[in-house]
Parts: C-alpha cells; sequence; structure tokens
C-alpha cells in the first residue's frame, strides 16, 4: 500500500498528475519564463544565422547558407573573437584568484552578521552603471590621473606612464574590479557549507594550514571556484564597455563586433557570432561538469 | 549630431522583414506610442509628430513655437543614428506614427528612392526662400530634381588643439604627425574620420580624391589604409565616442589634438583648458539636419500641416531658441531679423555672432559629410578592419 502511493508520487500518470506535484508546479512559471524568454529566443537567433544576407535590400531570406560563418572568418573578426575569449580568460584566473581568500573570511571565518556585511560591500560596485565605473577607471588611470601624479611626485618616474590608460591594462584592471563579485558569491556559497568540524579533525591529525587548504579546503570548495571563474569569464565574454572605455584606439570585442554588424542591419552575421558564442560557452560548462565536477556545488559538503 | 546604416525595401519578404524589425523595435515603439498618448485618427488635425534627433527639441517651448504657428508639436526622439531611423520607416510602423523627421544628410536619396519619404512643395513654404544658398545647394537634398531635405540645422567641423602643448595648428596633417604619436585621437565613427582624412589626404597629400564625403572603393581603400597604417604605429590614443569622452580627452589632456566637435572646446575651457578650435587649411567637414517629410503624413492628409510646421521652423524663433539652448545655427537670416523684434526674449548681438561664426565657416573650403554614401556598406565593413586591425 505504502509502495503503492509512493509509486504514485513518483511517477503520477496523467498530466494532471504531474501538474499536481507541487514541485513541478512551483517550478513551471520559471521554467516557461525560462523557455520564453530566454531558449526560444535562442533558438531563432541561431536559425536566423543560417539565413542569407540580401545587400541590395539590407534585409535576410530563408535560404539555407554559412555565409554568415564564413564571415566569422573575414575582416578580422576572427583574432578579435580569440582575443576577447583570451581577455574574458585572464579577467576571470585573476578574479578567481583574488576572490577564494576573501571568500574563505567571509564563508568560514565570519559569522552570519559580519559575513553579511562583506557580502554587502562586495556588490557596492554594482551599485552604479558599468560606463560611470569605467569612466572613473580614466581618470585614475590617465596622463593626468591620480596614479601617474603619484607617481610622477615621488619621484618613481619623470614621466606619466602612457600605458596606465588605454592599453589592455586598464581593460584587465577595469574589469578584475568590476567582475570580482561575480566569483566571490559562488565560492562563498560553497566554503559556507563546509563543516568546520572537518578542519578541525585535519589539524586535530596533524595537517598544518597550508596541507589542510590544499587536501580539504580546496577539493571541497572546487565547484564554487569553478562556478566563481565561469560567472566571470561570462559576463567579461559579452562586456564592451570596459574596452571602449578602457582599451587602446578602436579596441574592439565581441560585443562590439556584433555592435557594428547590426548597425548595418547585417542580421545573419550578428546572429552567427551570438550563436558561435552560445555554443562555445555551452561547452564550457558541460566540460567544467564533466572533468570538474561542478554539479558537486549542489552536493552535501559537510561530510 | 552624427551617424549612419541603411535598409531597402522587398515586396516579396514585406511579412518576414517586418515581423523581425517589430521583433527589435517592439521597445521603441512601444515607447513612441506611449508617448504619443493618442492614435493617429484621434490626434488633433493640426498636430505634428516630429520624429527628430533629440538636439532638435526645444522642450516646452514647443507652445511658444505652436502660438507662433498655429501647429501642435508632438516631439520624439530618433536616437540620431540613421540605421535603425532607415530602417523603422523601411520596415518597421515609423510611417504610421510620425509626420516630419529630422535627420543627419545623407539618406535622403535612399529614402525618397525607397518612396518612403515625400518631396516638399517649397512654394508652400514662404521661408524656403531665406535659406542661405548654400545651404540649399547641399548634394543629397534633392532627388531626381525635386526637394526632399530642408536644412534645420548646420555646422562644419575640424579639430580640437591644445594652444599651450602644439601653438598654432592649422592643418590635418597634425593628427597624423609622428612627432604626436599617442597624443592624438579621431572618433569612433567612419562617418567623421574616414572624410576628415580624406579631406586631408585630398587636398595635402594630393591624392586623388574626388569626394571625401562620397568615396569609391578605391578611394575608400586608400584612406583606410591610411588609417589602419597609422593606428598600428600607435598614432592614435583612442577613438572617442560621445560627449562625455570627447570632453574628459581634452580637458585632462590625455591628447592635444583631436578632430571633433566644436561645443568641446567651450567645454575644455569651462574648465580652465587653453583649447581652440582650429581651422584647417584643407577645409571643414560640414554637416547638415535635415526635415523630411515622411509619406505617411502625405497619406494621412497632413502634408499642408507639415509644410506650415517646415516654415515655422525657418521663421525665426525655433532658430532663436535653439542656437540660445545648443548653440546650433538654423541656416535662414529669420533669425536674426525675429531677435531685432524680440529683443526681450532673445539678444541680437548674440543670434548674429553664431550666424555669422557658422557663415565664416562656410566661406572657406567646406566637404560634406554624408550619412549615406554609396559605398556605405564598405565604410562598415573597413572601419570593423581598422577596429580589428
Amino acid at each position: 500500500m505504502v509502495a503503492e502511493a509512493s509509486e504514485r508520487l513518483v511517477r503520477p500518470q496523467t498530466l494532471a498528475g504531474w501538474l499536481c506535484r507541487p514541485a513541478l508546479a512551483l517550478s513551471l512559471p520559471a521554467m516557461a519564463v525560462l523557455v520564453g524568454l530566454g531558449l526560444a529566443p535562442l533558438a531563432l537567433i541561431a536559425i536566423w544565422s543560417f539565413w542569407s544576407f540580401d545587400p541590395a535590400t539590407y534585409w535576410i531570406k530563408p535560404e539555407l547558407t554559412f555565409a554568415a560563418y564564413r564571415a566569422l572568418f573575414e575582416t578580422g573578426r576572427f583574432p578579435v573573437f580569440v582575443r576577447t575569449i583570451g581577455l574574458a580568460g585572464v579577467t576571470a584566473v585573476f578574479c578567481t584568484i583574488l576572490a577564494f581568500p576573501a571568500a574563505a573570511v567571509i564563508g568560514l571565518m565570519s559569522g552570519p552578521r559580519r559575513a553579511a556585511i562583506l557580502v554587502v560591500l562586495f556588490t557596492i560596485p554594482f551599485f552604479t552603471s558599468a560606463l560611470i565605473r569605467s569612466f572613473a577607471w580614466r581618470l585614475v588611470l590617465g596622463r593626468t590621473g591620480i596614479v601617474n601624479e603619484v607617481l610622477v611626485a615621488v619621484g618613481v618616474v619623470d614621466q606619466p606612464i602612457e600605458w596606465l590608460l588605454f592599453s589592455n591594462f586598464a581593460v584587465a584592471i577595469g574589469m578584475i574590479a568590476a567582475y570580482l563579485p561575480f566569483a566571490v558569491m559562488p565560492m562563498v556559497l560553497v566554503l559556507a557549507r563546509i563543516e568546520l568540524s572537518v578542519i578541525r579533525a585535519s589539524g586535530d591529525l596533524g595537517a598544518g594550514f597550508w596541507t589542510t587548504l590544499r587536501r580539504i579546503v580546496l577539493p571541497l570548495s572546487l565547484p564554487g571556484v569553478i562556478a566563481g571563474f565561469l560567472f566571470v569569464f561570462v559576463v567579461a565574454l559579452g562586456t564592451s564597455t570596459e574596452i571602449q572605455l578602457l582599451g587602446g584606439a578602436g579596441d574592439s570585442s565581441i560585443a562590439i563586433m556584433i555592435n557594428d554588424v547590426m548597425r548595418v542591419v547585417n542580421f545573419p552575421l550578428a546572429f552567427a557570432i551570438a550563436t558561435s558564442v552560445v555554443v562555445l560557452m555551452s561547452v564550457l560548462i558541460l566540460l567544467a561538469n564533466r572533468w570538474l565536477g561542478l554539479s558537486r556545488m549542489f552536493e552535501d559538503l559537510g561530510t | 549630431m552624427k551617424e549612419r546604416v541603411e535598409l531597402g525595401s522587398s515586396t516579396a519578404l514585406a511579412l518576414t522583414r517586418r515581423q523581425l524589425l517589430q521583433r527589435t523595435t517592439l521597445g521603441a515603439g512601444a515607447l513612441a506610442i506611449g508617448a504619443l498618448g493618442l492614435p493617429r485618427t484621434l490626434r488633433a488635425a493640426r498636430q505634428i509628430n516630429f520624429w527628430a534627433s533629440a538636439t532638435l527639441d526645444i522642450g516646452n517651448d514647443w507652445q511658444a513655437f505652436t502660438k507662433e504657428t498655429g501647429v501642435d508639436v508632438a516631439f520624439t526622439d530618433n536616437g540620431n543614428d540613421p540605421g535603425p531611423v532607415v530602417a523603422k520607416l523601411a520596415a518597421g510602423n515609423a510611417n504610421d506614427i510620425y509626420d516630419v523627421g529630422g535627420l543627419q544628410g545623407g539618406s535622403e536619396k535612399e529614402l525618397a528612392k525607397q518612396g518612403l519619404i515625400a518631396p516638399w512643395d517649397t512654394s508652400k513654404i514662404p521661408n524656403y526662400g531665406t535659406i542661405w544658398q548654400w545651404a540649399k545647394d547641399i548634394p543629397y537634398l534633392s532627388y531626381q530634381g525635386k526637394i526632399y531635405g530642408i536644412p534645420a540645422v548646420i555646422n562644419a567641423d575640424s579639430m580640437i588643439a591644445l594652444q599651450d602643448k602644439v601653438g598654432k595648428v592649422d592643418s590635418y596633417g597634425v593628427v597624423f604627425d609622428p612627432k604626436l604619436k599617442g597624443k592624438v585621437a579621431m572618433e569612433d565613427a567612419w562617418i567623421n574620420s574616414a572624410v576628415f582624412t580624406a579631406i586631408y589626404l585630398k587636398n595635402s597629400e594630393n591624392e586623388k580624391i574626388a569626394e571625401p564625403g562620397n568615396l569609391t572603393r578605391d578611394e575608400l581603400g586608400l584612406v583606410m589604409e591610411f588609417l589602419i597604417k597609422k593606428k598600428k604605429d600607435g598614432q592614435f590614443r583612442t577613438f572617442w565616442n560621445g560627449w562625455e569622452q570627447g570632453v574628459q580627452l581634452v580637458a585632462n589632456q590625455e591628447v592635444w589634438v583631436m578632430t571633433g566637435w566644436e561645443p568641446i572646446v567651450y567645454a575644455a575651457r569651462e574648465r580652465g583648458i587653453n583649447a581652440y578650435y582650429a581651422v584647417p587649411k584643407e577645409g571643414y567637414e560640414g554637416w547638415a539636419n535635415n526635415t523630411i517629410l515622411l509619406k505617411g503624413a502625405v497619406d494621412r492628409g497632413l502634408s499642408d500641416t507639415a509644410h506650415v510646421f517646415a516654415n515655422g521652423m525657418l521663421a525665426g524663433y525655433y532658430g532663436c531658441k535653439l542656437g540660445t539652448m545648443r548653440g546650433y545655427v538654423v541656416p535662414t537670416d529669420n533669425n536674426g531679423k525675429y531677435a531685432g523684434t524680440h529683443p526681450d526674449a532673445f539678444d541680437p548681438a548674440k543670434v548674429k555672432a553664431l550666424a555669422d561664426h557658422v557663415k565664416d565657416k562656410f566661406a572657406g573650403k567646406v566637404y560634406w559629410q554624408n550619412t549615406r554614401p554609396d559605398n556605405f556598406q564598405l565604410y562598415e565593413e573597413w572601419w570593423q578592419k581598422l577596429r580589428n586591425a
């Protein structure tokens, strides 16, 4: 009797039965939003990326072609693709390295009150727009900016350093400062779930700080570290503001390329670039899950 | 007051085009309809929906314009980028909503070809005759002998220079001078930067360039290869974009010379920077923002009202108000006459000084900016190559 009831709970026989399952019913609105506003437009974009572009009318026709994907390798687009991925990767690596100690302090060493305060502090960069944040860096890193003025005043350099602004260095600084919180948050969530008794046990068994960090904390927090890396990587991959405001003359990125081709109404090419990014990100997430156990973030880490 | 792009017509694909444009412009369309408040049929017969660059808006002073002309004006910002504007006219619902457009010059021919705008009947615009002749002569205002664009605002651009750093300069050559490597900038837009470069190469390097604002395929290649080489050499500190960036670059002395808009000089001076607007021997880049009559207005029987509106823009009040608010010049002496008869509202000396300043620029060599050159798709391709170089 109990087994029968349990079977009914697990396997409803009708649609009404499915809808009666509270968990499923509760998740339906979110799933509808995800499919309607997220996946469906992405599918359309992917389909339209294979349509042909008519330069006479500047419009698209439902004729299958790979022209937009071939155009990815023209006009210097592919190097920009690679450069953006590289820049996003560097940003994500630095953010991950910088975020881990901060997340450890918040997640492992702070009580709820202090942890909440620290988390709020990390969200401060989001209180203003990306444009304002990047523009502020111009005033800090510029020829007459604070950094150069201090360096010249204390005699470290005779002339202002030119490459502090409008360079890859400036872009990296702007992006790391902006996206660091994206790496901190998932790490905090994972680190906070590690039972302190596990760490104490490690100490009781003779492990020092570094051994405990390497053999206990890092393995247990790895899914959060990977998630933090991916969050930063995804956001950095799609940004244009920091590159436009802090990069060198005419520096480009994937987002800027999309904007450029949208201005000439070349929708298939814009969609092809966007689709390529989505595919790349999907592959990365799948690989991260397969090789680094991203799904472990949702497991119990206490024991 | 800049920018570009294009979209054509296709009867066979009208539904597809419309669907896609509607998706991409849904938000803007909804906002526009919301702003207008009432369906077209319920609006006053003497109301004109003016869809133009935000800089042409005189805000609450449209009420005074209405008193002067009898035409009620509902203003909507069109974003200033000709690309989306043309797209919304060709495949969106802009012609169903708006009556008169205001657009950076160059798209008139394309819009007229597609039947999206109608020619003006200048006999119904008495003030048309008062427009300065050289402004009426802008080549892209007419198509097949009919006038499609009326210059509403006109000016000429060159470059901003820092007196204390570079002294007095009178050639665009300074922008490309290796001695100023890393201390110059150009705008991140082919619409201006390609034209400035072409003007320089034509006049100072004796390159065979017929019309800097409308380059042939070979001319464009020459100009853009030159820019790409300069970029690779590290000549440019950056390519700037937008008012704030332009002002910041000059005010913080990040660059010593920069092609750009004259108001940036005034903003820099307010911050104590000794900047000036150069008078290049190669000539200025002239530009105009033009009033166009949308075909939808004609279909709705609003053509006469639109003509009264266009006439009103040239009558003096609008020119005085725009000059006071933004320093822009409507190319007619009616501004001065209006200020003379309304000294309590406008300073006649200031109105005259503004007009004279622009006239002086156009007394010399000027090459017109064109938002829609014949090879405009190629311009975009080359500009992307420059970015990606």
